[in-house]
C-alpha cells in the first residue's frame, strides 16, 4: 500500500485520501457485518415488548409508534403469559425443569471427565494411547445412532441373549427411566464425555511433571494428587468445560424431546417454545417472549463468562 | 415453590450420590494396604450383592429383598475370613463354607421354573472345558502362582454353563416381559447344582494365597486406573458404543419394536429407492438453468483475470497466476453458484444434507476468516467479535424463532412485517418508479466508476489485488443496474389485465427449493462466529517474523494475506471444516422447528426421529441413523489420525 502514495508522486493528497478511505474500510464492512448479525435477535427482543395485534400490523422497526397507534408499547403481558401456567403455557415450570437438566447434565460430566482425564494423562497403563484416542473418536458420531437402543433400555431395561443356548437374560432391569428427567442427564452425560474427556486431558497433560513427582516423593497417592492438586490448578478449564456444557445442555433440544417425550411435566423450555412454534399463528405472539426468555439465560452466560466459553469452543481446534 | 424444592434436592442427591459412591470406593481402596480385612469383607460383600441383585432382576430367586440381604451378610463373612486368615488349610475350610452357604441360599431360593433337569452329558462337557479354560489361562498368563484357583475357577464356570444354563428349564420370557413355563427339574436339582457351584467358587476363593505386603501396595495403586477410568468407560460405552452396535443391528431388521425380524438390506434397499430421499430423475434441468451458466461465466472471468493479471505482473512473487481477494472471489462465487444449482436439480432427503454440508462450509467458513481478518485490522475488534460470536449462545429452538421473524411473509395487501419481505417489497416498488430507479442507478453507477478508478490506480501501481477486487466489485454493481433499468428487481408482480404493480412477498420457509437454503442462513449466522474465533485465534498466532519477512521481500498485503497466513493456517481450515460437516450432518432442531421436514426441507437427523419416533419404524429409523453414521466415518477417520500424529509421533 505504501507503494501506492509513493508512485501518486505530485498527487499524493489524493493519494493519502484515498489511501485512508481503504484503510477506513474493513472497518466499515465489519460493522455493517455486525449489524446484520445483530438485527435478528434485536428484532425478537424489541417485538416481545408488542401486543399481538402490534405484532401482526407492522414490523419491529416501527416499534415507536404503537402508542401513536393506540398499542401499549412497552408492555410486560407476554412474558406474564408465556411464564405463568395458569394464564398461558407454563414456561416458568419448564425453565425450572431446564435448569434442573441444565445444571445436573454439567456436574456429572465434569466430574467424571476429569477423573478420566487424569487417569489418560498421569497414570501410566498397558494400551493408554489407543485408549484415549478410542474414546476421542466418539466425538464425531452423530447422537441420532443411540437414540433407539437408549430409549427402549431406560424404558424397558437391558436384556441380552445369549446365542446358543437360547436364553435371554435381563442385564439392568426395567427402570421406568423414559419419560423422566433422570434419563435426560444419563445421556447427556455419555454424549458429553468424549468432548470432555479430550478437553481436560489437553490442559492437564499440559500440568508440570514437577509438582506430580514431588507429591509423589511426599506420599501422595493418585486420589489426594488428584483434588489436592489437580482440581485446583484446572479451574480454568473446568470452567471453561462447566459453561460449554450447561449451554449446550440448556439449548438441547433433540435428547430432551427424545427421553421426555410427552410427559409434559418434566419438558424442559426449549420443547415448550418449539411446541408454540408448532402452533403456526394462535398464540404466536407470545412466540417472542418464550424465545427471548429462553435466550436470555444463555446471553447472560455468554456475556458475564464469554473468555471461558470462548475458551471452551476454539480448545483443541487450535493446536495446542 | 414445590416444584423448586423438589427440582432442588433431585440436583443435590444426584450430584451427592455419584461424589460419595465415588470417594467411597477411593476411600475403599485405600483400605487395601493397612487394613485387609475390612477391605475384603466389603470387597465379599459388593460381589454377593451384586450377584444376587443380578438374580433379582432376571427374577430368579424367590423373596429377593430377604435372600439377597442374607447374601450380602454371608459373603461379605467370608471376605472377612479370607482378609484374617493366613494359613492355607484354613482359607480353604473358610472359602468352602462361604461358598457352600451361598450355594444352598440359592439352590433353595430359585424359583420353580428355573429348577434344572441336569443332563450329564452337557455337565460333563462342561467341566472338562471348564477345567482346560483354566488351565489354558493358568499356562498363557505365565505360569505364576498355583494352578489351583485357576482350575477351581475354570470347574465353577464349566459346571455353571453345564449343569445348569444348558439343562432345560421350562421358562419363557413372554411379550411383556413375565416369565412363564412349567416345572421340569427338581427343588433337589437345583441345590445340587447350587452347592456344587458355590463349593467350587469358594474354593476357588479360599485357595489364592494370603496376599503379602507388595500385593496389597499394588492393589492399592494399580486400582487407580480402574476406578478412575471405569465411570466414563461405563459412560461411553453404555450411552455410544453399545447403542451404536445395536442400532447397525437394528437397521437389518423390520417390524414393530417388540416384534423385529431379519430382513437384511431391505431397509437400506428402501431408503434409497425413495423419491422422496433421493431423486436424481431431473438432473438434466440444471444445465438449463441460469444459475448453471452465470457460474460457468464467473468461473472463466476469474480464472481468465488471474492468468492475465498474473502473467503481467512482474513482482518478485508472481507466478502464472494471480491469487488474490478479486480473482478468489470470481472463481469462490462461481463454484457456490454451480453447487446450488446442482442441489437445486437434485432433490431428496440426502440432497439436502449434501447441500446443507456445502452451503454452510461455503459461506461460514469464508465469513468467517472474513471477519477474522478484518477485525485484525479495524477499531472495536473485540466488541465486534463478541457480537458475531454471539449466536453461539442461543439455541437453535431460540434462532429458528428469530429467523422466522426475519422471514415473515403477509398477504399481499398488508404491509409486510418481516425485515426480509419489507425490503424486498421496497425494492420491488423501487424498481417500478421511474424517478427512483434512476436514482438508485445513478447512484449505482458511481460506485461503479469510482471502483473503476480504483482499479485503474492499482494497474498503475501494479497491485493485482485491487484491479480483480474492484472488477470482481463492479459485477454485481452492474447486474443491479441492469435488473432496476430493464426489467426489474425486487417482490412484485404486474397484474397482466390492469398493469397495477401488486406486491409480492417471498414465502422464504415453504417455497421449495430455495427455502432449503434460508434455513441454512439461521445456521450459518450461528456457525459463523465459531469459524471466527479459532481463525482469529490461528491468525493471531502466525509468527510476526514470517509477515515481515515477506513484507521486506516486497510482498504486497494481499500476497502476504495469501501465500503467508493463509498456508500457515491451513490445518485450522481443516479442523473447522471438519467440525463443521459433523455439526451440519445432525442437524435437527432448525428443520424440526421451522418445517418439520415439510416443504421439500427433509434431512437426515430428522427423516430418523420420524421414522424411529413417530411412525415406530426402528428398523428404518436404524438405518437411516446408521447413514449418518457412515457420513462421519471420514471426519473420525481424519480426527483419528490427526491424533496418531500428534500423540504417537
Amino acid at each position: 500500500m505504501t507503494a501506492t502514495a509513493a508512485k501518486g508522486g505530485p498527487r499524493q493528497p489524493i493519494g493519502k485520501r484515498i489511501y485512508g478511505f481503504l484503510r477506513a474500510i474493513p472497518t466499515w464492512v465489519l460493522w455493517t457485518l455486525v449489524l446484520l448479525w445483530t438485527i435478528p435477535t434485536f428484532g425478537l427482543f424489541v417485538n416481545s415488548f408488542r401486543t399481538r395485534d402490534a405484532q401482526r400490523n407492522s414490523g419491529w422497526w416501527l416499534a415507536f409508534q404503537d402508542n401513536a397507534n393506540g398499542y401499549d408499547f412497552p408492555t410486560l403481558d407476554n412474558y406474564q403469559e408465556v411464564l405463568f401456567p395458569d394464564v398461558g403455557a407454563g414456561l416458568g415450570n419448564a425453565l425450572l425443569n431446564s435448569a434442573s437438566i441444565a445444571i445436573v447434565a454439567t456436574i456429572i460430566p465434569i466430574a467424571i471427565a476429569a477423573f478420566a482425564a487424569y487417569a489418560f494423562a498421569w497414570i501410566d497403563f498397558k494400551g493408554r494411547e489407543w485408549m484415549f484416542i478410542g474414546t476421542v473418536a466418539l466425538l464425531a458420531v452423530p447422537t441420532q445412532v443411540s437414540l433407539i437402543p437408549l430409549l427402549s433400555a431406560y424404558s424397558s431395561g437391558v436384556h441380552m441373549t445369549i446365542p446358543i443356548i437360547e436364553r435371554t437374560i435381563t442385564l439392568i432391569p426395567d427402570a421406568n427411566l423414559a419419560g423422566t428427567i433422570p434419563a435426560v442427564w444419563l445421556t447427556h452425560t455419555g454424549f458429553a464425555l468424549p468432548f470432555a474427556i479430550f478437553l481436560l486431558h489437553n490442559y492437564i497433560a499440559g500440568l508440570p511433571k514437577d509438582i506430580f513427582e514431588s507429591a509423589r516423593i511426599d506420599g501422595a497417592d493418585h486420589f489426594k494428587i488428584f483434588y489436592k492438586l489437580v482440581v485446583p490448578l484446572s479451574v480454568p478449564v473446568l470452567a471453561a468445560f462447566a459453561i460449554f456444557q450447561f449451554l449446550w445442555t440448556w439449548n438441547d433440544y433433540l435428547i430432551a424431546l427424545t427421553m421426555i417425550g410427552g410427559n409434559r411435566v418434566a419438558l424442559p423450555a426449549t420443547i415448550v417454545v418449539a411446541s408454540l412454534a408448532g402452533e403456526f399463528g394462535a398464540r404466536e405472539h407470545l412466540l417472542t417472549a418464550g424465545a427471548f426468555v429462553i435466550t436470555v439465560v444463555p446471553l447472560v452466560v455468554f456475556f458475564a463468562l464469554q473468555r471461558f466459553f470462548v475458551r471452551g469452543v476454539t480448545a483443541g481446534s487450535v493446536k495446542g | 415453590m414445590n416444584r423448586l424444592l423438589v427440582t432442588a434436592i433431585g440436583i443435590v442427591a444426584a450430584v451427592g450420590l455419584s461424589a460419595l459412591v465415588f470417594i467411597g470406593i477411593n476411600k475403599l481402596f485405600d483400605q487395601a494396604e493397612r487394613r485387609f480385612a475390612f477391605f475384603n469383607a466389603i470387597v465379599g460383600g459388593v460381589a454377593s450383592l451384586i450377584i444376587f441383585g443380578l438374580l433379582w432382576g432376571n427374577r430368579v430367586i424367590a423373596t429377593p429383598e430377604v435372600v439377597t440381604l442374607i447374601a450380602t451378610l454371608i459373603g461379605a463373612a467370608t471376605g472377612l475370613g479370607l482378609g484374617v486368615i493366613k494359613a492355607p488349610r484354613g482359607r480353604l475350610l473358610i472359602g468352602l463354607g462361604g461358598g457352600a452357604a451361598l450355594g444352598l441360599l440359592l439352590g433353595l431360593s430359585v424359583r420353580s421354573p428355573f429348577w434344572p433337569a441336569i443332563d450329564p452329558v452337557a455337565a460333563g462337557i462342561g467341566i472338562v472345558s471348564g477345567a482346560l479354560l483354566g488351565y489354558l489361562v493358568w499356562t498363557l498368563t505365565g505360569r505364576k502362582g498355583s494352578k489351583t484357583p485357576h482350575l477351581l475357577l475354570g470347574l465353577a464356570v464349566g459346571w455353571l454353563v453345564g449343569a445348569w444354563l444348558a439343562a432345560d428349564f421350562a421358562v419363557t420370557l413372554t411379550e411383556d416381559g413375565v416369565l412363564q413355563g412349567a416345572t421340569v427339574g427338581t427343588q433337589a436339582e437345583a441345590v445340587l447344582v447350587a452347592v456344587v457351584l458355590g463349593l467350587l467358587a469358594g474354593g476357588w476363593a479360599g485357595s489364592i494365597p494370603y496376599p503379602d505386603d507388595v500385593t496389597r501396595t499394588s492393589i492399592a495403586a494399580g486400582s487407580r486406573k480402574y476406578i478412575f477410568l471405569v465411570p466414563a468407560l461405563l459412560f461411553v460405552i453404555g450411552t455410544l458404543v453399545v447403542p451404536l452396535g445395536r442400532t447397525i443391528w437394528l437397521g437389518f431388521l423390520t417390524g414393530s419394536p417388540r416384534n423385529l425380524e431379519w430382513t437384511g438390506l431391505t431397509n437400506y434397499g428402501d431408503i434409497l429407492t425413495d423419491p422422496g430421499i433421493l431423486d436424481l430423475s431431473d438432473w438434466t434441468s440444471m444445465f438449463s438453468g441460469r444459475l448453471f451458466w452465470g457460474a460457468v461465466v464467473l468461473i472463466v472471468l476469474g480464472v481468465v483475470l488471474g492468468r492475465w493479471l498474473g502473467r503481467s505482473s512482474g513482482s518478485g512473487l508472481g507466478t502464472g497466476f494471480s491469487l488474490s481477494a478479486g480473482t478468489l472471489m470470481l472463481i469462490a462465487g462461481g463454484v457456490v453458484l454451480l453447487g446450488f444449482s446442482v442441489f437445486v436439480a437434485i432433490r431428496g432427503t440426502i440432497p439436502n444434507n449434501l447441500w446443507w454440508i456445502f452451503s454452510v462450509i461455503a459461506f461460514a467458513v469464508t465469513l468467517g476468516l472474513g471477519v477474522a481478518v478484518l477485525a485484525d485490522r479495524s477499531k472495536g475488534e473485540n466488541l465486534a467479535k463478541s457480537l458475531i460470536f454471539l449466536p453461539m449462545a442461543i439455541s437453535f429452538v431460540g434462532a429458528s424463532v428469530i429467523w422466522r421473524l426475519m422471514y415473515i411473509a403477509r398477504p399481499p395487501q398488508d404491509p409486510q412485517t418481516g425485515v426480509f419481505n419489507t425490503v424486498w417489497v421496497q425494492i420491488g416498488e423501487w424498481s417500478n418508479s421511474d424517478t427512483a430507479s434512476a436514482i438508485i442507478s445513478a447512484g449505482l453507477a458511481l460506485i461503479v466508476v469510482g471502483l473503476l478508478y480504483l482499479g485503474w490506480r492499482g494497474w498503475r501501481a501494479e497491485q493485482n489485488a485491487m484491479v480483480a477486487g474492484s472488477l470482481a466489485l463492479t459485477l454485481p454493481l452492474i447486474f443491479l443496474i441492469y435488473r432496476f433499468l430493464g426489467p426489474g428487481i425486487g417482490g412484485f408482480v404486474i397484474n397482466e389485465a390492469t398493469g397495477d404493480v401488486v406486491a409480492a412477498p417471498v414465502l422464504f420457509i415453504q417455497e421449495a427449493p430455495w427455502n432449503n437454503f434460508w434455513l441454512m442462513v439461521v445456521f450459518i449466522w450461528i456457525q459463523t462466529g465459531f469459524a471466527m474465533v479459532i481463525f482469529s485465534a490461528a491468525i493471531k498466532a502466525v509468527p510476526e517474523e514470517l509477515l515481515e519477512a515477506a513484507r521486506i521481500d516486497g510482498a504486497t498485503e494481499s500476497q502476504t494475506f495469501w501465500r503467508v497466513t493463509v498456508p500457515q493456517i491451513y490445518p485450522t481450515i481443516g479442523v473447522v471444516t471438519t467440525t463443521l460437516i459433523v455439526t451440519v450432518l445432525k442437524v435437527f432442531d432448525i428443520p424440526k422447528v421451522m418445517t418439520n421436514g415439510n416443504f421439500d426441507t427433509q434431512v437426515l437427523a430428522n427423516e430418523m426421529w420420524q421414522k424411529a419416533f413417530t411412525e415406530l419404524d426402528f428398523g428404518v429409523g436404524s438405518a437411516v441413523a446408521v447413514i449418518l453414521f457412515i457420513g462421519v466415518l471420514p471426519v473420525m477417520f481424519i480426527n483419528i489420525r490427526r491424533m496418531q500424529k500428534e500423540r504417537l509421533a
